[in-house]
């Protein structure tokens, strides 16, 4: 666990030392020369270092973080080692994201540090800042996290909740718009972007340290209907925000497209544990079908039918595909059935490519896919004017898919808490045993199959209009990793989970367009990372809360549990029903 | 009036492996009886036949007189036949209300259900006590416990416990009998799998030991205890 190796008094003043830094840190030039693609943001750069207390952006960031800090260490606050340490990550993320950008742009650590006799240490001074507030959480051993009570005045509580869904409004907002679009007129929004996630990281942290984060939980677990409904206000606010331009409405509609998608996904992986390497076909077969029910010109049906009907028909062909891929699983188990998975999502991309019934249009896709009407004939693609506020074009697309998310966790949670969520997860835990209480184990697993499929199928319907072209190149293999990356990421099993998972796989490789060549690499880090701290998932679902990181919920080292052992040879074993 | 179940001629193989062969034996309503036989003798195997995970080879398998060696898993459960597997296989990260629930899936009287689970939690004081606790964090005589309880919780007429002692201490184990004797007096007829052979033995109305797949010797369980034979084999004595 923790270690002391310094003394209280040094650890303190060593943490002071350190705040103080940070705040020095926001107020130092950061680059010694103009950078070849442009000045570096909030005028960091000393030749225009004039106003060393006018901050902005990633400088006002970091100032923010070393007052906190300074406030923290000085202050005795619940927590205060573990409120500290967050900070200094955070601290520490800042100034080395700029250090190691600065100095890739810049061709050397001459542009980070002192040439031509001036000097600019401004990242180096917020990485030693960083490094300062972690030691000096090294004197003593961290705290418990502090519980809060959660059986206040109801109004109370509600109005916690309401300002905490606030807070998560804004911060959704700024995450979204932090760094900008980026382009040739803005060529550092990737590093300003994660500059803004180890500013929010190192503020999430304190709070969590703090236990606010545990508290929220608590309460919105508490008052599951009344967060419900704040969430969703919260979702339909989005566009009246910073983050309400045409752009960001699209980069959030393809998130929820892919979040819808993920939620299907985690009944297949997450409920029932069954491996899934081809589940984005699912969501290519609602795809073109809507396509192709669409009266778009260039399907071959030239059907045109009404959208809810496209949407049925979409999720009952994606659900017999479902079965018909599930069916295979009362035979292969593990790695036999990932396999079988892959195998088909492979099958249908190729079918796909080669236009296969003049269904798919192949290397041309289907494109001119007519955009959804609102009832009085407003395409879905208009900009409109809501409560007086004008909303960009593409807002309606992310109403709907709002709504699709709504109504695909609501399934979800209905699924999850029934008789068949129930064998679900009884399944995953231990099939045998599983079987031997009396679940129909094969049955089960098909109608996990089918469910999964049936929403991957609704999302694609929805998929297809709103991006108005379907080709087989959005449904690859790659598709299918990062969905259930997305899964695996937010927590197995567990909704938020999911919508977290699916809004970061697919807000980094947006935001890290910046770094082009190595977007991947920072891509997989990133998910190394975050896999090596937080092994149960980002929002871990109860059941599994505990059991990665060792320790039940009341901290409680996890005992063996039986039934993981080496499959054996079964040739005599009775299939599955 | 026949037996409530009757295995007779029963052989089951995994592949070319021969696991049980020509077992017969049979419990009559309301007793205990007991399977004794050596490592590897085929006492699971016979058991996951009986409730239906495996299918035979040859020979037939009697509920109340019905043959079900050709019903699914959940038909047997659902029969009356409930089975504690061996290790327990509990679902370690659900706590032990969970467990028990899922040992009632088969059911749907929601009151019924109610009504045994509480009588789960009497009989072992210390699930009621744990019960939003994952049955991992539990110790091996309360897993268990919470093995035999689920079990239970189908409201079976036949209870199939797979060595119910493996690994617990003497006086875990002397529980786990004792256990065992108060259902038998509250109607439930018990088929047991014990390596622990005398204490098996001494409370079984009557015992069968297998060897090599086989049934060897049957009788009475005081009388097989009085056997020679079986003391030297599985009492270690003469
Ligand atoms: N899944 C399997 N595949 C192949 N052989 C198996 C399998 N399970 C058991 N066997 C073999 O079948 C025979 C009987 O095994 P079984 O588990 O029924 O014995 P047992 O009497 O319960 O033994 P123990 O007292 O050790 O539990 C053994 O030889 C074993 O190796
Ligand atoms: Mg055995």
């Amino acid at each position: 666990m923790t270690k002391t190796f310094l003394s209280p008094p040094i650890a303190r003043i060593l943490g002071i030392a350190g705040a103080v830094l940070a705040i020095v840190a926001a107020m130092l030039p950061w680059t010694t020369f103009v950078l070849n693609k442009g000045a570096w943001p909030d005028k960091a750069t000393l030749q225009f270092f004039d106003a060393p207390f006018a901050l902005t952006g990633f400088r006002w960031e970091l100032f923010l973080v070393g007052i906190v800090a300074l406030v923290c260490s000085v202050v005795k606050v619940p927590a205060q080692r573990r409120v500290l340490r967050g900070l200094g990550f955070g601290v520490a993320a800042i100034g080395l994201v700029n250090f190691l950008f600065i100095t890739a742009e810049g061709g050397g650590l001459g542009a980070v540090t002192a040439a031509d006799g001036a000097s600019a240490f401004g990242s180096v001074a917020a990485l030693v800042a960083g490094g300062l507030l972690i030691l000096g959480t090294f004197g003593q051993p961290l705290e418990e996290i502090p519980r809060w009570k959660t059986n206040l005045p109801t109004p109370v509580e509600y109005l916690g909740l309401l300002v905490s869904f606030a807070v998560l409004l804004y911060v959704v907002s700024l995450t979204l718009t932090a760094g900008g679009q980026g382009g040739a007129a803005n060529p550092y929004s990737g590093p300003m972007f994660l500059s803004f996630l180890g500013f929010g990281g190192g503020l999430m942290a304190a709070a969590a340290g703090l236990g606010i984060l545990r508290w929220i939980s608590k309460l919105s677990e508490k008052h599951r209907a009344f967060s419900i409904i704040v969430l969703l206000l919260c979702a339909f606010l989005l566009p009246f925000t910073n983050a309400g331009t045409e752009y960001w409405m699209t980069v959030a509609a393809n998130i929820g497209v892919y979040a819808a998608t993920a939620i299907g996904l985690n009944i297949v992986v997450g409920l029932a544990g069954l491996l899934d390497l081809g589940y984005v076909a699912f969501l290519g077969i609602g795809a073109f079908v809507a396509a192709n029910l669409s009266g778009a010109a260039a399907s071959s049906l030239g059907i045109h039918l009404p959208f809810y009907l496209v949407v049925i028909i979409s999720a009952a062909i994606a659900g017999i595909f479902g079965a018909v891929v599930g069916s295979p699983t009362l035979r292969v188990r593990g790695d036999y059935l990932a396999i079988v998975t892959l195998a088909f999502g492979e099958i249908f991309q190729i079918a796909a490519r080669n236009n296969i019934g003049g269904l798919t249009g192949g290397s041309n896709s289907i494109p001119n896919i007519p955009p959804l009407q609102w009832f009085d004939g407003t395409a879905y693609n208009e900009s409109i004017t809501l409560f007086g506020t004008p909303l960009p074009s593409g807002v309606l697309y992310y109403f709907l898919i709002v709504v699709l998310i709504a109504a695909v966790m609501a399934v979800f949670a209905n699924l999850k808490n029934s008789r068949m969520g129930r064998a679900w997860i009884a399944i995953r835990e231990d099939e045998d045993a599983a079987r031997a209480m009396g679940i129909k184990t094969g049955k089960a697993k098909i109608l996990a199959f089918l469910c999964g499929a049936v929403l991957a199928g609704i999302a694609g319907a929805v998929f297809a209009h709103k991006t108005s072209t379907v080709g087989y190149e959005s449904f690859l293999f790659m598709e299918s990793v990062t969905l259930l990356a997305a899964v695996i990421l937010g927590g197995m099993g567990s909704i938020p989970g999911a919508v977290l998972g699916a809004s970061l796989l697919f807000v980094l490789p947006e935001k890290l367009r910046a770094f082009s060549d190595y977007r991947l690499l920072i891509f997989g880090l990133a998910l190394i990372l975050i896999m090596r701290f937080r092994p149960q998932g980002l929002i871990p679902d109860r059941h599994r809360r505990a059991e990665l990181a060792g320790e039940d919920a009341e901290g409680h080292t996890l005992a063996e549990t039986p039934g993981d052992e080496p499959e054996q040879p079964r040739p005599q074993e009775v299939p599955a029903r | 009036m026949s037996p409530l179940l009757e295995v007779r001629n029963l052989s089951v193989a995994y592949g070319a492996i021969e696991a049980v062969r020509d077992v017969s034996f049979s419990v009559e309503e309301g007793q205990v009886v007991s399977l004794i036989g050596a490592n590897g003798a085929g006492k699971t195997t016979t058991l996951r036949t009986i409730s239906g995970l495996l299918r035979p080879t040859r020979g037939d398998i009697l509920f109340r007189g019905e043959p079900i060696h050709r019903k699914a898993a959940h038909e047997i459960l659902a029969s009356g036949i409930a089975h504690s597997p061996e290790g327990r296989r509990l679902f370690g990260r659900m706590t032990v209300e969970e467990n028990l629930q899922l040992g009632a899936y088969v059911r749907d009287d929601a009151a019924g259900i109610e009504a045994d689970m509480r009588r789960v939690y009497e009989l072992f004081p210390v699930l009621g006590e744990r019960r939003h606790n994952k049955a991992g964090l539990f110790s091996g005589g309360e897993q268990q416990m919470l093995a035999i309880g689920r079990a239970m919780m189908s409201k079976p007429k036949l209870l199939m416990l797979d060595e119910p002692s493996m690994g617990l201490s003497p006086i875990m184990t002397q529980r786990i009998f004792d256990t065992i004797k108060e259902l038998q007096s509250q109607g439930t007829t018990i088929l047991l799998v014990e390596q622990n052979a005398l204490a098996a033995l001494a409370l079984s109305d009557r015992g069968y030991v297998i060897d090599l797949g086989s049934t060897t010797l049957e009788g009475p369980g005081t009388d097989l205890l009085a056997d020679q034979r079986v003391r030297a084999a599985y009492l270690g004595e003469g």
